[in-house]
């Protein structure tokens, strides 16, 4: 955490992609292998719209697949875009050089309560 | 020109030729080619072709409404076809992990026609099949190898640079029951 709250983020390839939030749905989909958008926009601390918007531009460009479980969306890295294993490698470097809490935080998604009212574990 | 009239393959290569004539390189893929190399055994709702440069859509509605095709959605439909036309695909051309270059093209009926081989539409499905466990694209592969020559070589090397050594095998597998079930059946 900032002192102001919000979640840090380191953005290492932030001048490749032009952006933070691509970076970070990308690191995050690569670790967890898939993730629906509600789930990535609270992890990361980006807003939803934000993040549903980034992940059409990516599935549009081939880079990352969707498909529906039931009535959510899921998210994957595309194993049939022809730069995968260079995204993948790049990503993978870029995973080792973040700070130790910031890539934890890519890693295990946080587990809701069983019951209502229960703490949140981790 | 009545492109009703028209078959699979004419009809592709008139949008192909179209697409071409405005400054694109344009390549047919997907369920089209299938639907082309199955010869009448699967059909296509689609036309889908890779297209470079990507970023001159107004080329591309204009190359396509002189053919009488107008943008609906992230298609092109015509009134008289049933198949839409998708450039959405995106360049390079590509079959998993490995980039191909653009194939030659051949005259159709007076027209330019680029699309996949049949080795190359059959290693695109099987990497639908592969990647993303779509049945319905092993279906397509088997149907395209059933009716054309396939280098089966060629795709057992890249199924294996795709690392689905498992994979092939079974495509192979049913491959082979497919073929021993079209001679029984004469």
């Amino acid at each position: 955490m900032t002192n102001d709250g919000s979640l840090r983020r380191s953005a290492l390839l932030r001048p490749l992609f032009g952006s933070s939030l691509k970076e970070w749905l990308l690191l995050c989909l690569l670790t967890r292998g898939e993730a629906y958008p509600s789930e990535l926009a609270k992890e990361l601390g980006f807003a939803l719209l934000a993040v549903q918007k980034q992940l059409a531009a990516l599935e549009d460009g081939g880079v990352v697949y969707s498909r529906m479980r039931g009535r959510t969306r899921l998210y994957s890295l595309n194993p049939r875009y022809p730069f995968r294993r260079e995204l993948e490698a790049l990503l993978r470097r870029a995973l080792e050089a973040l700070p130790a809490e910031e890539r934890e935080r890519l890693y295990v998604p946080r587990l809701r309560p069983r019951k209502p009212g229960k703490p949140l574990a981790r | 020109m009545k492109l009703s009239r028209l078959s699979t393959e004419e009809l592709a290569a008139v949008v192909c030729d179209a697409l071409e004539r405005h400054g694109f390189t344009a390549v047919l893929t997907g369920g089209g080619c299938v639907m082309i190399y199955a010869e009448g055994k699967y059909v296509s709702k689609d036309l889908d072709f890779v297209l470079v440069p990507q970023d001159r859509l107004k080329e591309v509605e204009v190359a396509l409404a002189e053919l009488g095709f107008r943008a609906e959605g992230r298609v092109y439909v015509h009134p008289e076809v049933d198949m839409a036309v998708d450039v959405g695909n995106r360049w390079p051309l590509a079959v998993g992990q490995e980039i191909l270059k653009p194939p030659p093209r051949r005259r159709v009926s007076g027209y330019y026609l680029r699309m996949l081989s049949a080795t190359d539409c059959v290693k695109d499905r099987l990497a639908a099949f592969y990647h993303w466990d779509d049945r319905q694209a092993l279906e397509q592969a088997i149907l395209v190898c059933l009716a054309q020559r396939v280098n089966m070589r060629e795709v057992g090397r890249w199924s294996r640079a795709e690392g689905q050594e498992a994979g092939f095998a079974e495509f192979r597998r049913e491959l082979s029951r497919r073929r021993r079930a079209a001679r029984r059946s004469g």
